[in-house]
């Protein structure tokens, strides 16, 4: 895949989506299911890697972006990334405090909702990916309202994840 | 005194929060409050807070729209522009440093293991935020219904694209105000 049309691509799911892991459908959708240049495994581990380290969790992406293109496709996902980040500049400049206003933040909530649905069937196919018996059903459970309950780094959750595998394996 | 800001101070700072705070947006957003506002006083809480709120409603990561903003508040465009690189670049190597390595390791019997215990994490996480996403907003459950049910039987049923489907949900919450 050309490089620039990644980067499009990406774009596209960065800018429309309102958090890190909100773009995560639309990747799905145009480079798992469209274009069928990455795997859903590959998009687990991009993830994986993007949330290992700190920073954002958007970061993901340049992991996808390597999967796709090496060293080129990631750095189009860096810059997918880092593009969006800008159109707050204009916003600060002539928006203000009209952003509060009753309107936009209903439009937005019903963004946010939404993409939460968006999201939620993104997940179900990489779950399926992830459980591949019953002790990865287990942790996807306990992950899910851990992260859900408490204020857990989920760096330490991944660690745990990862040893519970480990060790599972060893014995 | 504070020392005054520079556009090396400046990319100083936001290299060393945004590359060392794990758990995402939220958690660098507390620590640039405390650093920025009460230790460096370069910015004040109003501005802070307008910051933090544009954020929320531009495309993309949240906490990188925030560095843009804050940062073009204290030092102009050159300033936002080496707060979201200072942010985002070093992490984004360590990305690609962790993406090789899982995959090198891929075939090898222990860190297949690890990775899948990882992996179900993921899983478990990627609905954890689902969850987080909706419950703010479960005092309206006819909206909840309709945005978050709607998008996920478009989506899911009916194979429905995204973009359609925000597009949509942003004119509808618009006409339909709380």
């Amino acid at each position: 895949m050309n490089v620039f049309i990644l980067y499009l691509l990406l774009l596209k799911a960065t800018m429309t989506s309102f958090s890190g892991l909100a773009s995560l459908p639309m990747v799905r959708d145009d480079l798992v299911v469209h274009h069928r240049v990455l795997t859903d495994r590959q998009l687990n581990t991009a993830v994986v890697a993007g949330r290992t380290g700190p920073g954002p969790n958007g970061l993901y992406l340049v992991s996808v972006g390597y999967f796709v293109d090496g060293l080129p496709g990631a750095i189009a996902g860096l810059m997918a990334v880092m593009t969006p980040a800008f159109l707050i500049l204009p916003l600060m400049y002539w928006l203000g405090r009209r952003a509060e206003t009753p309107r936009v933040k209903s439009a937005i909530r019903a963004v946010i909702l939404s993409s939460a649905g968006l999201l939620l069937t993104a997940s179900l196919p990489l779950a399926r990916d992830a459980i591949t018996g019953p002790l990865t059903a287990v942790i996807v459970a306990v992950s899910a309202i851990i992260l859900s309950f408490t204020k857990l780094d989920s760096a330490w959750l991944m660690l745990g994840a990862a040893a519970v595998g480990l060790v599972a394996k060893l014995v | 005194m504070p020392p005054k800001a520079t556009l090396a101070r400046l990319t100083a700072v936001f290299f060393r929060i945004g590359n060392t705070i794990f758990g995402g947006g939220d958690p660098m957003m507390a620590a640039f409050q405390r650093e920025l506002i009460d230790r460096q006083g370069w910015l004040t809480q109003e501005d802070y807070a307008v910051a933090y709120a544009l954020a929320r409603i531009t495309p993309g990561t949240n906490v990188l729209a925030f560095c843009a903003a804050v940062a073009w508040r204290i030092l102009g465009v050159l300033g936002s522009v080496a707060a979201v690189i200072a942010v985002t670049l070093p992490s984004a190597a360590l990305a690609v440093l962790f993406t090789v390595g899982y995959e090198a390791w891929r075939k090898n019997a222990l860190v297949t293991a690890a990775i899948g215990g990882t992996a179900a994490a993921v899983a478990g996480m990627m609905f954890s935020t689902v969850w987080l996403l909706v419950r703010p907003q479960l005092t309206s459950i006819l909206r909840v219904s309709v945005f978050f049910g709607g998008a996920f039987l478009a989506t899911w049923k009916f194979g429905v694209t995204p973009i359609p489907v925000i597009a949509i949900a942003a004119v509808a919450g618009f006409l339909w105000k709380e």
